[in-house]
């Protein structure tokens, strides 16, 4: 079997959620099948420079074929395009042309694609609402199965991205949320999809101690990891936590671990460690009393479930559907929606360790009854041989003609989103223990 | 600063406000979802999360949104800026000058029509060429005729005035502008806090409610609690008191003590109540209490006889004898007479369980076992000593401790 993954990014330094999701994908199908990764020659997901040389690479045993991005992206077109389509009424064309303002361009990715149409078996395309996924699946759809990696993004409501759910031969969710989501948005109950996610490279034995010492970390701490950005919900948090702060002596030290996009506070109980490498991140998050995630949008949270693999609990936001809904699932963690409830949520776990080991270990069983290794290739690899059993059922709609793609009779985008269906699943599996088997109309179930 | 301001109200379980998400709730996972794996460790994530809003919620009182406040504030600014008692239109003006500070800043400005140069050439000035020269011609014959000079003079004087007047008026119009303006927002703010006062001190009000009955009841339970561990009292082998004839000179209240003797005969603990703990309408006067007829081998103790009046160690006011006759005479009769001056020494029939069989039915939370301590009726000098181990008991002391025999 012949497994292509296309990508945006792809790099052993690319530590984004999707792109570290692909990553992880191809070298865990690598045992399985014969993987090659299309992804592009840009390193930064703002401009989309090609820094990376065209042509062909090895990463970890797989082999990465790199094309060159056309154009890089003008961050003032881009917000502009935004602003029509997702808050004016706008036409097909305005969409596509939102597409490609966004990137990453790269035609000669699309011509690859084209012309290794009998080449791949399958080909795996990540995040659905990038321009490589968009027009991979239209030019191969019969072989694309699509990573959406969608969260509740004012992007979902566009027009232009509900053929693509319906057309391409089989989606693999990230979470229950998230299925749901699209399948309101789309209506593609017919396609074949299952809710997988990802698992994480955990390793055997952690120090907490050692990272203790090494940072400087005295008493206890809840931590952050990931961009700290406003976008990523850190404003928020700092507001939160300073409040809580200011109240209370005993306070534990907010640790931060990530690259700053956001000012940070200067404040003697937030510590900002920098960007850290994995075992480091692994016996800070062990040592934490629990992992923050305040996110408002999370297709789906890495750091939580490898705090869950940890054994921590996690405090999520719980405006963020996906977190809410694995916390819930789980019970491995508290979740706030305001600054009172993150200081109730943080005194409670403070004052009960017995409560923060129970939701430790729920959320460790969590991640090793969902998001194992074993539970994930199992889920890709049914899924592959499911669609290779079975014929496809349903073909790709066509793009409208030139001037119906020109007529503005499209809704804004957030409103569209607006009316969808929201909350967690609460009655949901996260995807069970990998025998189920995939969803939709030529499901084996 | 509120950062709850603009966003989504409340949120539980998924439900979300129609400003961002849409009025459908999901139903659950699709129908081809599989079972929801098990729940360990017995954590319920949203009973914890519930407890925690609970507690919040009883925390703040009720729960207003800061929208809800301002409305409330909007509507006791309107109360405050009453038109029938001030002046009718001022909220309207403040309004609108709070509105329209700068537009009446930039309306008045000195350099259009007040401050149009004039001097003594104005006079005969024209955009016509012509016109401008043939009065430039006819001058002369003007000057014959009277004399301009002063006219343009006064007249260039005045525009000068009305250019400065009008400034003046300008800068206080402005000032005038920021006053209302500022006015209207402190009296916007005081509505707002006083709204807000408003609602924290009745609050307070509910609370102090809500304690107060809480003290009442706790008061009830332990008043229940003591008329309990009276009629728990067994009849035969309790050794009552016996009148005890007055001591004056001692000072020490020669009422009759029935106490409990611990077995290892180690000093008795008593307990103080604070003055007050009892409602005023709850409280039972001494006499009342000590009228009172006794169920047969009920034991009076020293308590009970004492009232809620003040400490145990105070003294009592009413004559001894009567005291003595009240308390102890009738219901008591039954018992064997104790001297008060001998000790009893509690026998072991006394502390075995067997034979103290309580004739009513305990309801204390404690039951009567072996080990209870027995109570009996201490000499004097025994309570005289224990004095100064008298500790007061706090209010918030387990009501246990009240059902205890050896009180």
């Amino acid at each position: 079997m012949k497994i292509a993954i296309v990508v945006q990014r792809y790099g052993a330094d690319i530590s984004g959620g999707a792109e570290l999701h692909a990553r992880y994908i191809a070298e865990r199908l690598a045992r399985y099948a014969d993987v090659r990764v299309l992804t592009t020659c840009a390193r930064d997901y703002l401009t989309w420079r090609n820094e990376f040389p065209p042509g062909v690479d090895r990463l970890n045993g797989i082999a990465v074929e790199r094309f060159r991005v056309s154009c890089e992206r003008d961050a003032a077109e881009f917000g502009l395009r935004s602003v029509h389509v997702f808050s004016r009424r706008h036409s097909l064309d305005d969409e596509l042309d939102w597409l490609a303002s966004q990137g990453p361009t790269s035609p000669t990715l699309l011509d690859r694609l084209s012309q290794g149409r009998d080449e791949f078996d399958f080909v795996l395309l990540f995040c659905a609402r990038y321009f490589h996924a968009y027009h991979g699946a239209r030019i191969i759809p019969e072989r694309a199965v699509l990573v959406p990696t969608a969260e509740r993004d004012p992007a979902l409501g566009m027009a232009m991205f509900r053929p693509i759910f319906r057309g391409v031969r089989a989606i693999m969710y990230n979470s229950p949320e998230e299925q749901l989501l699209i399948r309101a948005a789309a209506s593609n109950d017919h396609v074949p999809g299952v809710v997988v996610g990802i698992g994480s490279e955990i390793p055997a034995a952690v120090e907490p101690a050692r990272a203790r010492a090494k940072f400087d970390l005295a008493g206890r701490y809840v931590v952050y990891v990931g961009r700290i950005d406003a976008n990523k919900g850190c404003a928020e948090l700092f507001d939160f936590y300073t409040r809580y702060a200011a109240e209370r002596s005993d306070a534990p030290t907010l640790v931060l671990i990530g690259r700053p996009v956001l000012e940070i506070p200067k404040h003697p109980f937030i510590k900002h460690i920098g960007f850290v490498d994995d075992p480091d991140k692994f016996d800070v998050v062990a040592g934490a009393t629990a992992l923050v995630m305040p996110s408002y949008c999370e297709s789906l949270s890495m750091v939580a479930l490898e705090a869950w693999a940890l054994g921590r609990p996690v405090i999520a936001n719980a405006h963020c559907d996906v977190l809410l809904g694995q916390c819930l699932r789980s019970n491995g963690g508290l979740y706030y929606a305001n600054a009172e409830e993150f200081g109730a949520v943080l005194d409670r776990l403070l004052a009960d360790a017995v409560l923060v080991d129970r939701l430790g270990r729920n959320g460790r069983q969590f991640y090793e009854q969902h998001y194992s290794w074993a539970v994930i290739e199992r889920k890709y690899l049914d899924m592959f041989a499911f669609l290779s059993s079975n014929a496809p059922t349903h073909r790709m709609e066509q793009m409208p003609g030139w001037f119906a793609r020109r007529v503005r009779s499209l809704r804004p985008a957030a409103q569209v989103l607006d009316e969808l269906p929201s909350g967690p699943a609460l009655d949901a599996d996260d995807g069970g223990s990998g025998r189920s088997a995939p969803q939709g109309q030529g499901a084996i179930a | 600063m509120d950062h709850n301001q603009g966003r989504r109200g409340h949120f539980h379980r998924g439900r979300r406000g129609p400003d961002r998400r849409g009025p459908e709730r999901r139903q659950g996972a699709p129908p081809d979802q599989g079972n929801r794996p098990e729940r360990t460790d017995r954590v319920d994530v949203e009973q914890i999360m519930r407890d925690i809003r609970t507690r919040i919620a009883q925390r703040s009182g009720i729960e207003l949104s800061n929208q809800q406040i301002q409305d409330l504030a909007a509507r006791r600014l309107e109360a405050i800026l009453d038109p029938r008692g001030l002046k009718p239109e001022l909220l309207d003006q403040l309004r609108r000058s709070a509105g329209e500070r700068p537009v009446s800043v930039d309306v008045v400005t000195p350099g259009s029509a007040q401050s149009y140069p004039f001097d003594e050439a104005t006079l005969y000035d024209s955009p016509n060429a012509l016109l401008r020269f043939i009065r430039k011609l006819l001058q002369p014959i003007l000057r014959m005729m009277f004399n301009p000079t002063p006219i343009a003079h006064a007249l260039a004087l005045q525009s000068r005035l009305n250019a400065e007047i009008a400034a003046r008026e300008a800068e206080r119009d402005r000032r005038q502008a920021e006053w209302n303006a500022l006015h209207y927002e402190i009296l916007q703010r005081l509505a707002l806090e006083v709204s807000r006062g408003a609602i924290e001190s009745q609050n307070l009000v509910l609370r102090v409610e809500s304690l107060a009955a809480k003290v009442d009841f706790n008061e009830r339970r332990v008043r229940s609690i003591e008329g309990t561990q009276v009629r728990a009292r067994p009849q035969e082998p309790v050794q009552t008191a016996q009148p005890v004839p007055s001591v004056p000179s001692e000072g020490a209240a020669p009422l009759p003590q029935v106490v409990a003797i611990q077995p290892g005969d180690a000093p008795r603990r008593r307990r103080r109540r604070r003055r007050g703990r009892r409602g005023p309408g709850m409280t039972v006067p001494a006499e009342a209490s000590a009228s009172a007829p006794l169920p047969p081998g009920a034991v009076v103790e020293q308590d009970d006889v004492e009232g809620e009046d003040g400490f145990e160690d105070e003294v009592a006011p009413e004559p001894l004898d009567a005291m003595e006759s009240t308390t102890v005479s009738e219901p008591i009769a039954e018992a064997a007479p104790v001297t008060s001056s001998e000790p009893i020494i509690p026998s072991e029939a006394i502390t075995s369980s067997g034979v103290i069989t309580p004739s009513a039915p305990v309801t204390s939370s404690e039951p009567l076992s072996s080990s209870e301590p027995i109570a009996a009726v201490e000499p004097l000098a025994t309570a005289e000593t224990a004095a100064p181990h008298e500790e007061p008991s706090s209010p918030a002391e387990p009501d246990h401790q009240d059902g205890q025999v050896n009180e």
